[in-house]
């Protein structure tokens, strides 16, 4: 009886115990992500705000503060590369990838990743995303700006021997045109072929504006000229017709030839593939660039909760990206690596809802009663917001303000002379007590300027730890220049619902915070044109028209004109406000000190130069 | 017996039936669907559109709920959009590999907690008993998300004991011992860590059982008839016990199928979990549905397994 008394004790005791264990790990867990951050951030709105511009000049390593300034783009060689080794190189994914390993299939990133080591575009690009000279093929434009014609070099040849053939480039198009195609790519671009639409519609056999003048060489003509075609504008992907002949289109995507044994003409070629999780490649000798350095290439997918241990063991060599909020945690101990870093396309950015979308005339309709609809309501917005801290405290300044709508990514076309608002509180109450926007009745927040009660609607998306903070800060940052805005349904959406609200002008949502993949095309018809679905905040004006109806027109053939007129459309989104950047961001890709002659340039597509100091991986 | 078992399975078609309807009907009820996720500036709005038309998106439910169902009865599970291969070929690729880590992990739950809940019942209030509730209480608390990434720190990455990720090491040729030997290599750490995790409530289980069945008349008259305590331990109580886990072994069974999303995604490991999530996520109908229904109608068959191998072992069970 009385060991039995005892052992109910301790068995008490252990569960006490394990309360107060669970209590204190997961309250600590907790703390820091719910609750500290916005704290943190408040004050940092308010009082550290002018502090940390200077500090964080000064003492950026100190205070856990990166600049993409410190970050390079290539590779630094430590020693020279042996005969051969194999790269472990790793696939950043939380899920399996699909494995449709064909360019013109493929719909996830993470297929792309893999498809590049394998097969490659025709045409090379500078780090602006211009064509150039240098690929697997050369290209000549006519006068009037249409008419394209392409050859292919004389060395260029699938992996089983075949030569790439104009054909070949063809087959592609023939392919993503075909009514039965149930890829994606079919677009615009596509459609502004001459005789792509009957083609498409399966009025014509052939498409009759693409013409194979001999084995190695293919003229494309155009519709129109614009000139996006010259920036990435054109298919650039070959399809082995002698591979694919006997498929099916609806059948292709399926295939083996895509999935299981693709073949392209890259630097690599597939020698296995696990699905979902790996695939090793050998090299190919008869790589048109010349042979590898390397043996082979190991490519397996490693989830984002443990890529800094697969680099700190040498498991990978690389990575595809880095979840650049890791970062600061494992910079010092990753001492095995070197850290390559550039501007990410893509920013994030918040939208005013302006108008609607009008479905049957397919074009944008400004609403002049809006809620948004002052611009000086708008620019006070982006006023009181400090988009540099936000970029310090939850990204350590791997994200930092953004300023124009064309990123500094494309360095050609990004103005960084634009003054765009900075955070300046008494500027933005400034604008809004010129504006009307006064405080009426003497709740501290203000009424518009016909004394209603005004309450912006913000919609903002779930995801990542982040994720509410940000908006929490957001919304403490208006409210500080008495502007009322509360979350719609007064939660984050999950991405699909946002999307689709916006989508619909869903007439609960004023603001919103979004972001864009910029894509390699300056072209901004598709994301801000009046005819643009994916215009969300469904602003319009003849301005804007004329802006972006000039730099797709064959006047912007000539890159200086093209700069030109670019530069004065990110004035006036400025000016105008539909939509403002908050964030631009950084994109990191750590490297194992053994590898040589590797870089994340845009321009960089030799991989067959690629090399490893030593067999084994450097460790830290 | 056979009636018991007829009268059961006549019961689980129209359950069938009804869960293939919500889940049709709930998948439906999702924002959004499978092209929703283009927003890509570069992707035609037009294009998408045709898309939409052409995969039957844009038909009313009833519609695709006849497709869909007639279907199945072919055979036919539709094709994955976001994937681009047939349902049913991907849900096989992914279910093999769960299939064979539901099995290692039975099988070390098993070996874990058979011994564990005899010692810990059969000297129950010892100190070694304690230790054993002690490690049972540890793991009802541990979240096995945790848990998984602790053990692929020390065993995978720290000790390098065991590879950290993935099904098979890359490269290996399919049929080979080699092929084999990795793929029982590849499943241990994350076998080993679901077993230890899950096996508790499995050894409370036995552990209860045992000294609740201690202490009925029928112990106390073998012992009185002077058997010895192994072959009391043995024969008598051992036997009785064992009944509520083959009961649980039914719905274990449901397990070899479902999948663990924690434990696939900390070891990048594709089966069944990951690809429920993902493709809920990326709003992949056909495939959402699939396994849905699959899951269900494992979790019917599970629970119709149970209340079999409970009729077999205990007639007192089957109801007329």
């Amino acid at each position: 009886m009385e060991k039995g008394k005892f052992s109910k004790w301790l068995l008490f005791i252990m569960l006490v115990s394990l309360l107060v264990l669970a209590a204190c790990s997961s309250g600590s867990d907790e703390e820091t992500e719910g609750t500290d951050e916005p704290d943190a951030t408040e004050e940092e709105g308010t009082e550290e705000a002018e502090e940390s511009e200077e500090e964080s000049e000064e003492e950026s390593s100190e205070d856990g503060l990166y600049s993409i300034e410190d970050f390079g783009r290539d590779k630094t060689n430590e020693g020279e590369a042996i005969d051969g080794g194999t790269l472990q190189y790793g696939l950043v994914t939380d899920t399996p990838f699909e494995g449709t390993l064909n360019y013109n299939f493929y719909s996830g990133t993470p297929d792309a990743e893999i498809i590049k080591f394998f097969d490659e575009s025709l045409l090379a690009v500078d780090n602006n995303f211009n064509y150039t000279q240098e690929g697997a093929a050369t290209f000549d434009v006519s006068e009037d700006g249409k008419t394209f014609t392409l050859t292919i070099k004389d060395n260029v040849n699938w992996h089983d021997g075949e030569p790439v053939k104009a054909e070949d480039w063809l087959f592609s198009y023939e392919v993503i045109g075909h009514p039965d195609y149930d890829g994606v790519r079919y677009d615009a671009t596509f459609q502004n072929i001459v005789g792509m639409e009957e083609y498409h519609a399966g009025e014509a056999d052939t498409i009759s504006g693409i013409e194979v003048v001999d084995e190695k060489t293919l003229t494309i003509t155009y519709k129109e000229a614009n000139p996006s075609l010259l920036a990435s504008g054109i298919w650039t992907y070959a399809m082995p017709k002698h591979v694919f002949e006997g498929i099916e289109v609806a059948d292709m995507a399926a295939s083996d030839e895509v999935r299981k044994n693709p073949i392209g003409m890259g630097p690599f070629k597939v020698e296995s593939i696990v699905p979902g999780e790996s695939v090793t490649f050998v090299a190919n000798e008869d790589y048109y660039q010349g042979t590898p350095k390397l043996d082979g290439l190991t490519l397996k997918v490693i989830p984002p909760t443990t890529v800094a241990q697969a680099l700190e063991t040498g498991e990978v060599d690389m990575v595809d990206s880095f979840p650049t909020d890791q970062f600061p945690d494992v910079e010092e101990s990753l001492t095995n690596v070197e850290w390559l870093g550039q501007t990410d396309l893509a920013y994030t950015y918040i939208g005013f809802k302006l108008g609607k979308w009008d479905a049957d005339a397919g074009e944008v309709v400004m609403d002049p009663d809006a809620k948004m609809a002052d611009v000086n309501l708008r620019r006070a917005m982006w006023y009181a917001v400090d988009n540099d801290s936000v970029g310090e405290q939850f990204y350590n300044g791997l994200r930092w303000a953004g300023t124009t709508l064309i990123i500094p990514a494309f360095p050609d076309y990004h103005d960084p002379t634009i003054e765009a608002p900075s955070y300046d509180l008494d500027e933005a109450n400034r604008i809004l007590d010129e504006a009307g926007y006064e405080d009426t009745d003497g709740d501290g927040i203000r009424e518009n300027p016909e004394g209603e009660e005004l309450v912006i609607n913000f919609a903002s998306m779930s995801g990542g730890d982040t994720a509410e903070p940000i908006a929490n800060y957001y919304m403490q940052a208006w409210e500080q220049v008495g502007l009322k805005v509360e979350l719609v349904d007064g939660r984050l959406l999950e991405f699909n619902s946002f999307y689709d609200r916006i989508e619909a002008d869903d007439p609960g949502i004023d603001i919103y915070q979004g972001a864009w993949g910029t894509g390699s095309d300056v072209d901004q018809q598709g994301l801000y044109g009046r005819h643009a679905m994916f215009n969300y905040p469904r602003y319009a004006s003849e301005e804007n028209d004329r802006l972006l109806q000039e730099g797709a027109s064959e006047k912007s053939l000539d890159t200086d004109y093209r700069k030109e007129v670019y530069k004065e459309w990110q004035q006036l989104m400025v000016d105008d406000i539909p939509v403002f950047p908050t964030l631009y961001r950084a994109a990191l890709v750590p490297v194992n000190n053994r590898v040589t002659d590797y870089s994340i340039q845009w321009q960089w597509d030799d991989w067959h130069e690629v090399g490893l100091t030593q067999e084994e991986p450097l460790l830290p | 017996m056979w009636k018991f078992i007829v009268r059961r399975l006549i019961i689980t078609f129209p359950q069938l039936i009804v869960l293939s309807i919500i889940i049709f009907l709930m998948a439906q009820a999702m924002p959004g669907d499978a092209l929703t996720g283009l927003v890509d500036p570069n992707i035609d709005r037009a294009a998408i559109e045709e898309q939409r038309e052409k995969l039957g998106l844009n038909d009313p439910w009833h519609i695709k709920y006849v497709d869909w169902i007639s279907g199945i009865f072919q055979g036919d599970l539709g094709q994955s959009f976001r994937y681009k291969m047939e349902v049913t070929e991907l849900v096989e690729q992914r279910m093999i590999n769960t299939f064979w880590l539901s099995v290692a992990t039975l099988i070390f739950t098993y070996i874990i907690a058979v011994p564990l809940g005899i010692i810990s019942g059969r000297y129950n209030d010892t100190l070694l008993d304690s230790s054993i509730t002690g490690y049972t209480y540890i793991g009802f608390a541990t979240p096995l998300f945790i848990f998984a990434l602790v053990m692929l720190w020390i065993f995978g990455y720290q000790l390098q004991w065991f590879p950290t990720g993935g099904s098979v090491a890359p490269g290996t040729e399919p049929g080979t011992i080699d092929y084999v030997m990795s793929k029982i290599n590849h499943l241990l750490l994350p076998a080993l860590s679901i077993a230890l995790i899950q096996t508790v409530s499995t050894v409370q289980y036995l552990r209860s059982e045992i000294v609740d069945t201690k202490q009925r008349d029928f112990v106390i008259t073998a012992r009185a008839k002077g058997a010895s305590e192994s072959r009391v331990y043995n024969r008598h109580i051992l036997r009785n016990s064992l009944l509520p886990i083959a009961a649980f072994f039914g719905y274990e069974i449901t397990m070899l199928i479902t999948g663990t999303i924690f434990v696939e995604q900390i070891f990048s490991f594709p089966g069944m979990g990951q690809l429920f999530i993902e493709s809920v996520l990326q709003r992949d109908f056909s495939v959402v549905n699939a396994v849905v229904l699959l899951f269900g109608a494992a979790a019917i068959l599970g629970a119709l397994i149970s209340d079999i191998i409970l009729s077999v072992v205990d007639p007192r069970i089957r109801i007329k």
